[in-house]
């Protein structure tokens, strides 16, 4: 059988919420583009990023920052959970190259990366490091779920996006 | 109800566009609905408790946002009558890829009113309604021998 993706749309088949598809990817790029200083495709008030808008970005591009460095303390501790928890790690950074992507002004920076990581508890063991990612994570989750509905266009699908894949990250670390 | 008889807003509506999405959603819930009636089919008796809480999920969603509609004076889309199954459904293994077929759809359809919506309210129901969906995917996707398990952006695309 056809693959579910390449397959011709069926009206009311179990192929139609998927049409909405290239039509997110679009969404993203233009926030992507207008990011980085593109010229923006059109005066669409959703993408518009209000000054408070832009510092709430910020945070929770800096709170996913904390997140990443939350995996490199825990796996420090813990090489057995740095070898099963690694592809949740690489999601988490995956994520905060999109999110700065989508945070006007905001570009990947070491300094905030090393704030970011002292910032973070230190875990002092296995059990610890396990549990104290595990909190992080969900903390995370939480921020970008509470942060989401302040915003509009391709932001706020894409914090509601990142939101939900942390809560299932949080439900693989228990 | 609306006025153009395709159950859609009048374009003049300021919740035209997220109403057309949140029709999206409930289009992907009735399509959850029936699809878990064949993920439930496949697997054996004692394999059904998540698909009896996924489908039972799905119909609270449906029903949302059926009402929602409803109170913004707008026909919610109906059922179709019939689905076409992306595959056979020929085993657990299957049916657990269908499970995360239709989480999936139903992913992409709360992104797109995550995208959509002017209301607050629309998307705080949408991130929980996301963070629930991509839940029973984790679940469903372990099931179907799927790696990773967890998506780094549930409903939207990978890169």
């Amino acid at each position: 059988m056809s693959d579910p993706v390449s397959a011709p749309p069926v009206p009311g088949g179990l192929n139609r919420p998927f049409t909405r598809r290239s039509l997110l990817v679009a969404a993203i790029a233009g926030t992507a583009a207008a990011a980085a200083g593109c010229t923006r495709s059109s005066g669409n008030a959703a993408d518009a990023v209000t000054p408070a808008q832009a510092d709430q970005l910020a945070a929770q591009v800096q709170v996913q920052e904390t997140l990443v460095a939350a995996f490199d303390q825990a796996f420090a501790v813990d090489p057995g959970l740095a070898a099963a928890a690694a592809p949740l790690a690489a999601q988490a950074r995956t994520q905060l190259d999109r999110l700065r992507a989508a945070a006007p002004g905001t570009a990947p920076s070491s300094a905030a990366g090393s704030t970011a990581a002292s910032s973070a508890a230190a875990p002092v063991d296995a059990a610890g490091a396990r549990a104290l990612l595990r909190a992080q994570v969900a903390a995370a989750a939480d921020s970008h779920a509470t942060a989401c509905p302040g915003f509009s266009g391709g932001r706020a699908a894409l914090l509601g996006s990142i939101a939900a894949g942390l809560r299932g990250q949080d439900g693989q670390l228990a | 109800m609306a006025d153009d008889g395709t159950g859609a807003s009048t374009s003049g509506s300021p919740t035209a566009a997220e109403d057309a999405a949140l029709q999206e959603a409930l289009a992907a819930a009735h399509t959850a609905v029936w699809g878990y009636g064949v993920v439930g089919a496949a697997l054996p008796a004692g394999q059904r408790e998540a698909v009896a809480a996924a489908e039972l999920a799905q119909r609270d969603l449906r029903d949302q946002l059926a009402a929602l509609l409803t109170s913004r004076q707008v026909d919610p889309v109906p059922a179709e009558g019939a689905y076409a199954l992306p595959f056979p459904v020929l085993s657990a293994v299957d049916a657990a890829t269908l499970a995360v077929t239709l989480e999936a759809g139903t992913a992409n359809a709360w992104t797109w009113v995550l995208e959509q919506a002017t209301e607050r309210s629309t998307r705080e129901m949408g991130v929980t309604a996301l963070a629930a969906t991509e839940l029973r995917a984790v679940g469903w996707r372990a099931a179907a021998g799927q790696t990773p398990v967890t998506s780094a952006f549930p409903g939207l695309p990978d890169a």
